[in-house]
């Protein structure tokens, strides 16, 4: 059998490795758009903070590819031919496969901000824009930071603990909206603040100008305006799906897949950023652009194309990082709409906050901002999400509750 | 394969595991060092000594996105190379149960690494609750153990 994965990075490689746990034999070959040696989106923003130095980055070795017997080619899809059973690379080379795996990921989207483009402009997303923006990283240095999701809040940070001014620029009115409910965004933003980010949350940025001492001068529909020496766009990302144009592969927000990452077409597969994959509600399929996401559905990916067996239980989201001397997370349906149950942990001290949402006694998804210890509660609730399980009790007991539910939280472990 | 056993029913909550961990680890005796770490629930009368299960399937390995988690071959733990470990705190938030702690000093993640192969808190355990034995698979057999604890716990409420 022949095997074509698209992308390197966490979705591919986690097939590529879950495929060969179960298939020596067949011929893999992988296709990566930008560096060869796979290295961890997720560690880009810590490595310009100066936590991870460049060779950790990497995370596999480089003797890796050949180990797995893998044929490795550098190149970016630009068409699919499914009735071929083809892939075409953009020099022309056409690559057949008996089955497909697309982890082909995602890239990041401008607004239509009039003068947002040049050299100046950059987002923080592959090693090569890291690249770029290190050279910037100068103390002293101004830079906007246009967005405030999970991505941009991290380039904030560590263009701060770099030395660098840092204003933020958020449309909506507050920060966070995908990762955080508003109480946790509150402290994050009050965080930020206090370490000095000129952060200005309900604001339109209408056009750029770049100035004659090669500065950006932003205007905001407000009136008001300011200048820096660079900017960073985090505005959201979008799957690189544009070589399946012209097929009948069926795509809504991402290559929509069953419980196996299988798409409407036999024999091709999706996994990671791209993929529109089944959610653990049960309800609408979703694409989460999440590293942990991206490890689950290509694993799924990778057993299902080697053997049929697996089954996707559904992508539980899940977000955690630490900034600005906080820890935030969040996981599930952490907002709570109508009809929910919010659990508050009214013993944590200021700065710390913990939500649990439920619904009908079970829970949701779960929220916290503030030390390392709340992130472990969310961990051991996952599990209790996951096989939903009732939790019956006063919120301040949720730790004895935890404990009381503990051979369910283990079982549920069982994969 | 040679792991920690957590018997519920033995743990008097002395303390004295995490104190002999934290001891291992900085040299000094402070219990927010340890990775093992008991919980007292008076409510329901539990004491809940915790420490990692070294999963055959460990989740935090295979989520770790900076490939800072390994099994140690040669005694089974899973394993943090401090030096790999951003801080992100993925595993910590993986972990099922609660087992991964972090260092605020290092602003890495720590867990219990079997001490390569003798572990102190078992050796200081007083009442026998800690015992470092062989078997097939760790994780299924504390859990087993929990399981039937819970259980009884539930018929004498009943």
């Amino acid at each position: 059998m022949k095997i074509i994965i698209i992308g390197n990075s966490a979705a591919g490689l986690s097939g590529l490795e879950a495929f060969r746990k179960q298939d020596q034999s067949s011929l893999v070959t992988l296709i990566a758009k930008e560096e060869q040696r796979p290295y961890s989106k997720v560690l880009l923003p810590y490595y310009l903070r100066g936590k991870v130095p460049y060779d950790h980055l990497f995370i596999r070795d480089k003797d890796y590819f050949n180990r797995l017997k893998v044929n490795c080619v550098k190149g970016s899809v630009v068409k699919l031919l499914v009735d071929q059973q083809c892939v075409q690379l953009d020099d022309g080379t056409l690559l057949p496969y008996d089955k497909l795996l697309i982890a082909s990921g995602s890239s990041p989207v401008k607004p239509p901000i009039p003068g947002l483009s040049g050299e100046g402009i950059h987002h923080l997303w592959t090693l090569e824009d890291v690249r770029q923006l290190k050279t910037h990283f100068i103390k002293g240095k101004h830079v906007v930071v246009l967005g405030s999701g999970f991505v941009s809040l991290q380039g904030a940070c560590a263009a701060l603990s770099q030395g660098l001014t840092v204003s933020v620029i958020e449309l909506v009115k507050r920060i966070m909206m995908r990762a955080l409910d508003e109480q946790g965004a509150d402290i994050l933003a009050a965080q930020m603040k206090s370490k000095g980010v000129d952060l200005r949350v309900n604001t339109l940025t209408t056009r750029i100008e770049k100035t004659e001492e090669q500065r950006y001068l932003l205007h905001f529909k407000d009136g008001g305006h300011l200048e820096s020496d660079f900017i960073i766009v985090g505005t959201g990302v979008r799957p690189n799906i544009d070589f399946l144009e012209g097929t009948a592969i069926k795509v809504d927000a991402g290559i929509l897949v069953n419980e196996q990452m299988e798409s409407s077409q036999p024999g091709i597969y999706a996994a990671g950023d791209v993929a529109q994959v089944p959610s653990f509600t049960g309800g609408k399929p979703v694409v989460h652009a999440l590293w942990p996401t991206a490890v689950e559905t290509g694993t799924i990916a990778g057993a299902c194309m080697a053997s049929g067996k697996n089954r996707y239980k559904g992508s539980l989201n899940m977000n955690v990082t630490q900034m600005f001397d906080l820890t935030v997370a969040s996981m599930g349906e952490f907002v709570g709409d109508d009809g929910c149950e919010s659990w508050i942990d009214e013993s944590l001290p200021d700065q710390q906050y913990l939500k649990i949402v439920l619904k009908d006694g079970v829970p949701i998804g779960a929220t916290c901002v503030g030390s390392a210890d709340l992130v472990a509660t969310l961990g051991m609730l996952r599990p209790l999400i996951r096989e939903k399980v009732r939790l019956s009790g006063e919120p301040e007991m949720l730790k004895s509750i935890m404990a009381q539910n503990i051979s369910q939280h283990h079982q549920a472990f069982v994969k | 394969m040679r792991f920690i056993t957590m018997d519920v029913t033995k743990c008097v909550v002395c303390r004295n595991c995490e104190y002999a961990c934290a001891f291992r680890q900085t040299g000094d005796f402070k219990r927010e060092d340890s990775n093992i770490r008991v919980d007292y629930h008076d409510d329901v009368k539990i004491c809940l000594p915790q420490t990692c299960m070294h999963c055959d399937d460990a989740w935090c390995l295979e989520i770790c996105p900076a490939a800072a988690i390994y099994r140690n071959e040669s005694t089974g733990a899973i394993e943090i190379i401090s030096e790999r470990c951003a801080g992100c705190k993925m595993c910590i938030l993986a972990c099922p149960f609660g087992n991964i702690h972090f260092d605020n000093i290092n602003m890495v993640s720590r867990k219990c690494n079997l001490c390569q192969g003798e572990p102190n808190c078992v050796s200081f355990c007083i009442s026998g609750a800690l015992q470092y034995t062989t078997d097939q698979n760790s994780c299924q057999n504390n859990r087993e153990i929990f399981q039937r604890f819970i259980e009884n716990i539930s018929s004498d409420n009943h």
